[in-house]
C-alpha cells in the first residue's frame, strides 16, 4: 500500500540519476556537518566534566570539531543547493518534454489553463523533495548509529531506549505526519480551488456585480471560501502542532533518561560520569536537530500527491502509429469518409464526412458553438485520431506523415494560441534563429500591428507581459497572427480566431485576414459569419456531414 | 523603485500594527518559553554538578524539576504554534477584507488598469502566502533581540566571565550582518526570487505548450528552458556563495562563544570546586545554543518576509478606498425615468484623445435609443458612463432631474439593468445565477422571469434543470443559453432603465433571432439604450445615435 503510493516518488528520484554523485555528496556533507555539531557539543560536555573531576585534557578536539562544523555547514549549504538547482532544471525539462510528446498537442483543444497551473504547482512542490525531505531524513538515518554508540557506551539499556525514541521521532512521527497530510490534502486542495473560483467570479464578474448591486454577494463567497480553507488548514496544522509537541516531549524524555543514567537513578551508572555527561550533551543537540522532522513528513504527504498527479498527466499515451512517409508534393486536403468522436461514449461529431480543400482556397467551417467543430483542427494537426476514415494531404494519408513534417505545413491560430511572457521578438520567433528583423516586420505589417509595435518604446524588444497582458485583446491576437504568418505554412487553420474579442475588434481582425496573400489555403472555423469575411466556399456541419456551398 | 520600497514598508508597518494583539500573544509565549528553557538549563547544570561532586542524593529533585519544566515547555510550544496559526489566519482574514473592500468600491473601473486574473491571483496566492509572515516572521523579528539578550543577561548574572564572552559574540552578529548585508536574509530572498523567476517562465511555457508543440518548437524550447535554468543556477549560486558565507558568520559566533566559554571555564574548575561554581560553569555552556536559537528562527522565516513584500506590491496597485458619503435618498425604481446626457466630455486619461466632446442625449421615459458606430467610436464607453463605472470629465448625466454622480453605486444600480456582449456566469446553479439579480425575489417572480427570457425552454434539456451547476467547473451553456440567463436577470430585476451592449454580437444567426425576440418584449415600457450591429435590432426604434471616431462631435439623427 505504501510502496504503491510512493512509486511515483521513486520514479522522480530515478530521474535525477545523472546528478546522483552531487546529490549524495551533498547528503554526506550535510551529515558530516551534523556530526561535527554533535561532536562539538559532546566534547564540550566531556571537557567540562574532565576538568571538574581532575582529569587533564586539552580543548584541541573541541576546536577541531568547532572549526569543521563551520566549514562543513558552509560546504553543506553550497553543495546541497547547487545539486538541488541542477536536479530541478532536469525535472522541469523532463516534464516539459514528456508533456510535449504526449498530451500537449491536444491541450490546445481543451480548456486546460487550470489543469496546467495546478500541474506546474505540483512540479514546484517537488522542489522541497531533496532539500527539505531527503537531506534531513537521510541525515537523521546516518546520525542514528553515531548517537546510539555514544548513548550505549554510557548505559546499554538506556542507550537502546533512547535510540528507539530517536527512531520514533525521526521516522515514525514524520511517517504519521505524511499520512495525515495525505488524508487531509484533498480537502485542502478542494477548498483552495473553490477560493480560486470565487475570486475569479468576483473579478471577472465585477461589471455584473456593480450593475446588479451584488458585489457583497460575490465578496461574501470569497470570504466564505477562505473560511473553509482556513478551517481545513487549521485541522491539519493543529494536528501537526500536537505531533510536533509530542516529538519534543519524546526528546525531553530522552534527555531525562540520560539524566537518570548520570544520577544513577533507575539505571546503574558503573562508568565515569564523563560518558554520561557526553551522552547528555549529544542528546541535547541530537533531539533538538530532529524535533522538526514531522514537518518533513507533512511535506512528504504533499509531494507524494503532487508526484502522483504529475505521473498521471505525463503518462497519457499519445497513440500515433509510427509514421515514415515523406511529405508529398501536393497541398490539397481531402477528408475521406471521416468520422470522429472525442470519447467512446461521446456523440459522433463527424460522421462519414467528405470534403476537399484545394490549394489557395478559403473556406469557412460553420457550426453552432459546442458542436465540436474544433475537432477538425485537432484531426488535421494530428492532435486527435479519426475514429474512421482518412485525411489526405496531397494524396497521402496524414497518419503516415511524421507529426513534425505535417505540422510544418499547417499553421494554427486559435483563442488558445498562447502569448509568452517575453518580448515581441521572442514571441514571433519561438526560438527560431533563421529570421531577420525584416521578416518580422513584414509579418507584423501583414497582421496590421506593425505601426503599434513601432510606437512602443522598445519596438520588437518590448516585453508583452503575461499572456500578452500589456496588450489589448485585439493587439495580442494580431501578434499571434504574425507568428503564424512567419511559419510560412501553406495551410492556415484559424479556429475561432476572434473569440473573446469584443464585436468591433473581431470585425477589424477578420478584415485583416482578407488582406493575406492568396497562396495559402485557409480554413476559418467559426460559429457564425460576421459578414466581412472573404471566402471561396462555406462548409456547414450538419449531423456530422460537411455540406459545401460556394460563397 | 525606492518609492515602491517605501510603500511596501508602510504597508507592512500598518499590517504589523493591525495584527499586534496576535503578535503580542505569540511574543509573550515566546518569552515564557525562553524563561523555561533557562530554567531547564539551570536544572541540568545543577544536576550534573551534584553528580560530579558526588552528592547524588540532591540530584533527584533536579530531575523532577527538569521533567516538570519539560512538560510545561512542550505545552507552551504547542500553544505557541497554535497562536502562530491563529495570528496567520487573523491576518489573512483582515487583508482579504481590505482587498475585497477596495475591489468592490472601485468597481469595474479597476479592470481598466489590471487584469481580472491578476487580482484573483492577489486574493488566492499572495494573501494566502501571508500566513507564514504573520505566523513566523513578525513574532520572530519582534522577539529575537529580546530573547537573545535575556539569555545573555541571565548568564552574566550567574557567571560574569562567560556572560561577557557570550555578550561579545552576540554583539558580533549585527556587525557581521552590517558587513555582509542581512546574512541569511539576503540568501533566502535571492533564492526565493530566483526560484520565482524560474517558476514563472516554466508556468508560462507549460501554459503555451500546445502552441509550442504545434509550431514544431518543442526541442528549441526544451533547450531554452534547460539553458535558462542553468544560467539561473550559476547566477544564483554566485550570490548564494556570499550569502552562505554571511550565514556562516552566525556559526562562527556561536562556535567561538562555545569554545571560549569551555576553555575559560575549565581553568576555573578543579576536583575541589564547589557544586555552585561547577553549576555556573555548566549553565553558561548549556545556554550558548539557546542564545543563538532566536536568530536562527529569524533566518529560517526570512522567506516568509519575501512573500509579504510580494503581497504588499500587489496591494499597492489597488486603488485606496474612498468613502464618499451619499446623502441622497434613493430613487424609486418603480417609476419611469427620462435619461438625459448633458454636455458630456470624456477621455480615457490625460493626453489621450477625447472619446466624447459635448455629447447630448435626451430620452423620454419608455423610449429606446439605438447606438450605431464603427469600432472604437465609444459605444461601450457611453454605456459604462451611464452605468456609473466611469465618470465624465465634464457634463452631467441625469435620471429625471437627478445627477447620477450624486447617487451611490447601490442606488444607481437599483434603477438600471444591463446586458453585455457575454454574460459572466458564476460557479453555482442556474437558480443562483439568476436570483443574483434580486436575491429577495419570490418563486413566482423567478418563474415569470424564466418564462419571459425563454430560459424555461431549455431547462428540461439540462441534467438538473434549474439546479444545474454552471460556471467554472460546471455544465457548459452555449452562448445563446448564457445570454438568456442575462435576460432573465434583467426581467427579474425589472429596472426602469435598460442598457444593452451588443447583446447578440457573439451568437449565430438562428440564436440571434430567438434572443432578439425575447429582448423586444423586455425593452417595452423601459427607457433603453442599445448598441448593436444587427439590422433587425436596429428596427426596434427609430431613434438612432451615430457615434464616429474621426470627429468626436456627435450628431443625433432621428429617422422616420
Amino acid at each position: 500500500m505504501s510502496s504503491h503510493s510512493s512509486a511515483p516518488l521513486s520514479r522522480i528520484i530515478r530521474l535525477w540519476r545523472p546528478h546522483y554523485g552531487r546529490l549524495i555528496a551533498g547528503l554526506i556533507l550535510s551529515e558530516l556537518a551534523v556530526c561535527a555539531g554533535l561532536i562539538m557539543m559532546g566534547k564540550a560536555g566531556q571537557r567540562m566534566t574532565a576538568a571538574a573531576i581532575g582529569v587533564s585534557a586539552g580543548t584541541l578536539l573541541l576546536q577541531i570539531a568547532g572549526t569543521s562544523q563551520i566549514v562543513l555547514r558552509y560546504a553543506d549549504r553550497y553543495s546541497t543547493h547547487n545539486a538541488m538547482f541542477r536536479a530541478l532544471a532536469d525535472l522541469r525539462v523532463w516534464f516539459f518534454q514528456r508533456l510535449a510528446k504526449g498530451a500537449a498537442a491536444g491541450l490546445g483543444f481543451q480548456r486546460s489553463g487550470d489543469l496546467l497551473s495546478r500541474i506546474v504547482g505540483d512540479v514546484q512542490t517537488l522542489d522541497n523533495l531533496y532539500l527539505r525531505i531527503l537531506v534531513p531524513l537521510a541525515s537523521a538515518a546516518l546520525t542514528l548509529p553515531l548517537t546510539a554508540y555514544v548513548w550505549c557506551r554510557a548505559n546499554m539499556v538506556a542507550g537502546i531506549i533512547m535510540t528507539s525514541l530517536f527512531a520514533i521521532m525521526a521516522f515514525v512521527l514524520p511517517f504519521l505526519a505524511s499520512k495525515q497530510a495525505q488524508a487531509l490534502g484533498p480537502s485542502i486542495l478542494k477548498a483552495e480551488s473553490a477560493l480560486r473560483i470565487a475570486a475569479l467570479d468576483l473579478t471577472t464578474g465585477l461589471r455584473e456585480a456593480r450593475a446588479f448591486g451584488a458585489e457583497d454577494i460575490l465578496a461574501d463567497r470569497v470570504t466564505q471560501s477562505q473560511e473553509t480553507l482556513i478551517k481545513h488548514q487549521h485541522t491539519l496544522h493543529i494536528r501537526m502542532a500536537l505531533m510536533h509537541g509530542f516529538a519534543r516531549l519524546l526528546g525531553q524524555v530522552g534527555i531525562g533518561i540520560t539524566l537518570c543514567v548520570l544520577a544513577g537513578v533507575f539505571f546503574h551508572n558503573n562508568h565515569t560520569p564523563i560518558l554520561a555527561v557526553t551522552a547528555l550533551f549529544v542528546a541535547l543537540t541530537a533531539f533538538e536537530n530532529i524535533s522538526g522532522l514531522s514537518k518533513a513528513g507533512l511535506l512528504t504527504g504533499k509531494v507524494i500527491h503532487a508526484s502522483q498527479r504529475i505521473m498521471d498527466v505525463t503518462e497519457q499515451k499519445h497513440t500515433t502509429p509510427h509514421a515514415t512517409k515523406h511529405l508529398p508534393e501536393g497541398r490539397d486536403v481531402t477528408l475521406q469518409s471521416l468520422s470522429f468522436r472525442w470519447s467512446e461514449q461521446g456523440p459522433l461529431i463527424l460522421d462519414n464526412a467528405d470534403a476537399t480543400l484545394r490549394r489557395g482556397e478559403r473556406v469557412a467551417l460553420i457550426a453552432p458553438s459546442g458542436s465540436g467543430k474544433s475537432s477538425l483542427a485537432a484531426l488535421l494537426l494530428k492532435a486527435a485520431q479519426p475514429t474512421a476514415g482518412h485525411i489526405l494531404l496531397g494524396g497521402t494519408d496524414i497518419a503516415d506523415i511524421p507529426d513534425d513534417a505535417l505540422r510544418s505545413q499547417i499553421a494554427w491560430l486559435s483563442q488558445a494560441s498562447h502569448l509568452f511572457d517575453d518580448t515581441v521578438r521572442e514571441n514571433l520567433l519561438l526560438g527560431r534563429r533563421d529570421l531577420d528583423d525584416d521578416a518580422l516586420w513584414d509579418a507584423l505589417e501583414r497582421a496590421q500591428i506593425a505601426t503599434t509595435i513601432r510606437n512602443l518604446p522598445e519596438g520588437l524588444d518590448t516585453w508583452i507581459g503575461e499572456s500578452g497582458s500589456r496588450l489589448s485583446g485585439g493587439q495580442g491576437r494580431r501578434i499571434a497572427l504574425a507568428r503564424v504568418l512567419l511559419a510560412d505554412a501553406p495551410i492556415l487553420i484559424l479556429d475561432e480566431p476572434a473569440t473573446g474579442l469584443d464585436a468591433d475588434t473581431e470585425r477589424a481582425f477578420l478584415q485583416t485576414l482578407n488582406t493575406l496573400d492568396d497562396q495559402r489555403s485557409i480554413i476559418l472555423i467559426a460559429h457564425r459569419l460576421v459578414g466581412v469575411e472573404r471566402l471561396d466556399r462555406v462548409w456547414t456541419l450538419e449531423n456530422g456531414k460537411i455540406i459545401s456551398q460556394a460563397s | 523603485m525606492s518609492g515602491d520600497k517605501s510603500i511596501t514598508k508602510r504597508w507592512t508597518k500598518a499590517q504589523g500594527k493591525a495584527n499586534r494583539v496576535q503578535t503580542a500573544v505569540c511574543t509573550s509565549l515566546g518569552i515564557l518559553a525562553t524563561l523555561i528553557a533557562i530554567g531547564q538549563g539551570w536544572a541540568l547544570a545543577r544536576l550534573i554538578a551534584a553528580t560530579l561532586t558526588q552528592s547524588v542524593s540532591t540530584a533527584l529533585p533536579w530531575i523532577e524539576s527538569y521533567f516538570a519544566l519539560a512538560i510545561f515547555r512542550t505545552l507552551l510550544a504547542v500553544l505557541q504554534e497554535v497562536a502562530a496559526i491563529r495570528a496567520g489566519s487573523a491576518a489573512r482574514r483582515r487583508v482579504l477584507r481590505d482587498v475585497l473592500q477596495r475591489i468592490t468600491l472601485s468597481g469595474p473601473a479597476i479592470l481598466r488598469t489590471q487584469h481580472s486574473g491578476t487580482i484573483a491571483g492577489l486574493i488566492v496566492d499572495r494573501i494566502q502566502a501571508l500566513d507564514g509572515y504573520f505566523a513566523r516572521w513578525v513574532p520572530a523579528s519582534a522577539l529575537w533581540l529580546t530573547l537573545q539578550w535575556l539569555v545573555v543577561l541571565v548568564v552574566y548574572l550567574e557567571n560574569h566571565r562567560a556572560g561577557i564572552v557570550l555578550a561579545l559574540c552576540c554583539l558580533s552578529l549585527p556587525i557581521f550582518q552590517a558587513v555582509f548585508g542581512i546574512a541569511t536574509g539576503i540568501a533566502s530572498r535571492r533564492q526565493f526570487l530566483a526560484m520565482t523567476r524560474l517558476q514563472t517562465r516554466f508556468l508560462d511555457r507549460i501554459k503555451g505548450i500546445a502552441t509550442i508543440v504545434l509550431s514544431g518548437a518543442t526541442e528549441r524550447e526544451a533547450q531554452a528552458l534547460a539553458h535558462s535554468a542553468d544560467d539561473l543556477r550559476t547566477r544564483t549560486m554566485k550570490v548564494l556563495r556570499i550569502a552562505f558565507l554571511a550565514s556562516a558568520t552566525t556559526d562562527v559566533a556561536m562556535v567561538i562563544a562555545l569554545i571560549l566559554i569551555v576553555s575559560t571555564q575549565i581553568q576555573t574548575l578543579s576536583p575541589t570546586s564547589s557544586a555552585d561554581a561547577l553549576t555556573k560553569a555548566l549553565f553558561a555552556v548549556l545556554m550558548v545554543p539557546e542564545a543563538f536559537a532566536p536568530f536562527r528562527a529569524l533566518s529560517a522565516a526570512y522567506q516568509d518576509r519575501a512573500h509579504a513584500t510580494a503581497a504588499a506590491e500587489g496591494m499597492a496597485e489597488l486603488p485606496e478606498v474612498e468613502t464618499t458619503s451619499n446623502t441622497q435618498s434613493p430613487l424609486n425604481p418603480a417609476h419611469p425615468y427620462a435619461l438625459t446626457v448633458e454636455h458630456v466630455s470624456f477621455s480615457w486619461g490625460e493626453g489621450r484623445p477625447a472619446v466624447f466632446t459635448n455629447l447630448n442625449i435626451a430620452l423620454q421615459p419608455g423610449e429606446t435609443l439605438i447606438l450605431n458606430g464603427e469600432s472604437g467610436s465609444g459605444k461601450s464607453t457611453l454605456i459604462e458612463l451611464l452605468l456609473g463605472f466611469i465618470k465624465p470629465n465634464s457634463g452631467r448625466i441625469l435620471l429625471n432631474d437627478q445627477d447620477i454622480s450624486q447617487l451611490s453605486p447601490r442606488h444607481l444600480s437599483n434603477l438600471i439593468a444591463w446586458i453585455g456582449q457575454k454574460p459572466v456566469l458564476f460557479a453555482g446553479s442556474i437558480r443562483e445565477n439568476i436570483l443574483f439579480a434580486r436575491p429577495e425575489a419570490t418563486d413566482d417572480e423567478l418563474h415569470t422571469a424564466l418564462r419571459l427570457s425563454a430560459v424555461s425552454n431549455y431547462l428540461p434539456t439540462l441534467p438538473d434543470g434549474l439546479d444545474t451547476q454552471i460556471g467554472e467547473g460546471g455544465f457548459g451553456l452555449s452562448g445563446g443559453q448564457a445570454q438568456r440567463i442575462a435576460i432573465a436577470r434583467a426581467y427579474l430585476k425589472n429596472a426602469p432603465i435598460l442598457l444593452l451592449d451588443e447583446p447578440t454580437a457573439h451568437l449565430d444567426p438562428a440564436t440571434e433571432q430567438d434572443i432578439l425576440h425575447s429582448l423586444k418584449e423586455l425593452i417595452a415600457h423601459r427607457t433603453v439604450i442599445m448598441s448593436t450591429h444587427s439590422e433587425q435590432a436596429k428596427s426596434f426604434s427609430n431613434k438612432h445615435l451615430f457615434l464616429t471616431k474621426a470627429a468626436p462631435q456627435t450628431t443625433e439623427t432621428e429617422e422616420a
